[in-house]
């Protein structure tokens, strides 16, 4: 057998790998997504639940419909300042972790760090709901500090559900950015600064374009996370703050009409993957 | 859905179905039960399930969750071979609507020798009660001094702010504003308009279920709310310092039960499930315990207990009865009524 014979035997084998991954996607993931998009086109009945039609009718009630504009921009303008919060509180972090010595320390940060990745998004948001109530743990602090009067309502609200989501999302942008950072060499901060930059300047001059390919990856999950949210929103905005997650939910397990909450799913998986395109090919141009 | 377009639906629900399907044993001991969770739940295992089922040899597989997602599952495997549920919990509302969608059984009462006396108006043939109550008013006894007599007083905008509604019972909430308007149970449409002129002057505070409304009496963020007697009287008993006022315009009935679904593996068990489900010795500590009212004559709640669950002949007269074909047409309607006019506005 020549060589040429056997590399190709050898391509093959790691085809034959990849092959079961390949096959439980195609099985578990895009097949519902096919089966969702042909019920986003389908028509709601009372008794029969789909009539079996093909029409672009959900998809025109959709966009049209105030409502559900209104529940879009309100999705996209939690999930947008959600991620630059986090990218602003992730990046020093993972800035610190990353240019720890003491490798134990810096083994105990990143636990630390994942720690909340181990506890379901339901019981962390229970536990902010605790923290947020009106006699809950932040309003009894403020009260005692002498900082508030009366009690303020802080759970059921957008601000709640974006410093929650914060918390949800923040091991993700610290993970993803420290692994980056790890990669970038000290020696080029070192000589930033024997060129007489500042510690921050260094930071901002040198690192921050180095790292932006992990910055970019970092917004860009914690978007598409903060975008698709349910638990969050359902137990910290309660029924008043109006995402798209609950909004699918709300159509296909509470009204049973499975064709429009398949549109709106189809809806978000378009604007997030849009919405994610977009800032990252715009952040691209500008750095890379 | 015609056969040959129903074969996407099948494609997502086989998938399911296949991992959890298991043989229809005639002889079989276990029952898979859907349940809600939490303490509804938990008192049915307490009073019923472990001590006249599980103790005698039976195998209770639970699957607990909402309503929603519950008929959901069994619409959608009325499609199949076999689905995964003997026993479903429901409402006689929520019990109508999958029957006029043909997932149901039939029950057989002559498998249920307990409910030979049950009362013959409740019972239905895809349906068998097992719990009642009324829909009545529910407020804090230290922060409203004159006592409630209406459903009216929930509108009165000196308590405004501190009514509260639950988003899941948003039905109930279109019921007595309905009731109010001019006492339509089979014509909502005027229930829109004062529900919005309620949200005006009085603004509702909307929790998402009875547990944040419960939180929310014991914060004295509300003081006043529409719920379930029965649940206005467990709170009372978990030391909320509560009363539940029977409206002068009458309560609204609401019967939770059980129901069959019609690809139930375990047809027989199902039965045995339902018998033990109204054993008399069973309702009458599960009554004592939740508050709620039993369906048959042959369990009666003894002292202050049975007193305070009981409904007058006056209260009973008085009582509104939901018009189950009625909700089943038009409950996805109102749900985005409520969502996009009421709670969204």
């Amino acid at each position: 057998m020549s060589a040429g014979g056997m590399r190709e035997d050898r391509n093959w084998g790691g085809s034959a790998l990849v092959l079961p991954a390949l096959v439980l996607v195609a099985a578990f993931l895009l097949a519902p997504l096919a089966l969702i998009l042909r019920y986003s086109f389908d028509k709601y009945d009372p008794v029969k639940l789909m009539l079996g039609v093909f029409s672009p009718g959900n998809y025109v009630l959709a966009v049209a419909d105030p409502f559900y504009q209104k529940v879009l921009t309100t999705t996209a303008g939690i999930a947008a300042l959600s991620t630059v919060i986090v990218m602003l509180l992730a990046f020093p972090v993972a800035y610190y972790i990353s240019r720890l010595e003491s490798q134990r320390l810096r083994g105990w940060l990143i636990i630390l760090t994942m720690l909340p990745l181990l506890l379901g998004n339901a019981v962390r948001s229970a536990a902010w709901m605790i923290v947020m109530g009106t006699k809950g743990v932040a309003n009894s602090m403020m009260l005692g500090a002498g900082l508030i009067e009366e009690p303020i309502k802080i759970l059921y609200t957008q601000t709640a559900v974006v410093i929650a989501l914060v918390s949800v999302l923040l091991p993700f942008a610290i993970i993803t950015l420290q692994s980056v950072m790890d990669s970038i060499p000290t020696s080029l901060e070192e000589a930033g600064q024997s060129l007489g930059h500042s510690p921050l300047r260094t930071v901002f001059g040198v690192v921050l374009p180095l790292a932006m390919p992990g910055v970019v990856a970092a917004a860009a999950i914690s978007f598409a996370l903060a975008m698709n949210a349910y638990a969050t929103p359902v137990l910290i905005g309660g029924p008043t703050i109006k995402m798209m997650g609950p909004a699918v939910y709300d159509q296909i397990a509470k009204a049973n009409n499975w064709p429009f909450g398949s549109t709106l799913a189809c809806i978000l998986m378009l604007a997030t993957l849009l919405l994610t395109v977009l800032s990252t090919r715009f952040l691209s141009r500008k750095y890379f | 859905m015609k056969r040959r377009e129903f074969v996407g639906a099948g494609l997502a629900v086989a998938g399911a179905g296949m991992l959890g399907m298991r043989p229809a044993y005639a002889q079989s001991k276990q029952i898979v039960v859907t349940n809600w969770g939490g303490d509804w739940n938990g008192r049915a295992v307490k009073h019923i399930e472990a001590p006249l089922l599980e103790s005698k040899g039976w195998t209770i597989v639970r699957d607990l969750n909402e309503q929603p997602q519950r008929m959901t599952k069994i619409l959608a495997e009325r499609r199949l071979p076999r689905g995964t549920v003997d026993v479903a919990h429901f409402a006689d509302g929520e019990a109508y609507t999958l029957n006029v969608q043909d997932a149901l059984e039939t029950i057989d009462y002559s498998k249920i020798p307990n409910a030979a006396t049950m009362i013959p108006k409740m019972k239905q043939p895809y349906f068998m009660p097992w719990l009642y109550s009324a829909w009545e008013v529910v407020y804090l006894a230290d922060r409203i001094k004159d006592p409630v007599t209406s459903y009216a007083d929930m509108w009165n905008p000196k308590y405004a702010g501190k009514i509260g509604v639950m988003d899941q019972n948003y039905g109930a909430a279109m019921q007595v504003a309905s009731i109010l308007a001019g006492g339509k149970m089979d014509n909502f449409e005027g229930a829109k308009k004062l529900l919005l002129e309620w949200k005006k002057a009085v603004q509702p505070k909307i929790y998402p279920s009875h547990q944040q409304a419960q939180a929310a009496l014991k914060a004295d963020e509300i003081w006043m709310l529409g719920n379930w007697k029965a649940r206005g009287l467990q709170w009372q008993k978990d030391g909320l310092n509560v009363r539940v006022a029977s409206p002068k315009e009458g309560g609204i009935h609401t019967v939770f039960g059980v129901v069959i679904p019609k690809r139930a593996a375990n047809k027989d068990g199902a039965h045995a499930y339902l018998n033990a489900l109204i054993d008399p010795e069973g309702m009458r500590n599960l009554c004592s315990d939740n508050f709620y009212a039993p369906p048959t004559t042959a369990v009666s709640i003894p002292g202050e207990v049975g007193a305070k669950i009981a409904f007058t002949p006056a209260q009973t007269a008085a009582l509104h009865y939901y018009d189950h074909k009625y909700w089943a047409e038009n409950i996805t309607k109102w749900l985005d009524w409520w969502k996009k006019d009421f709670v969204g506005s």
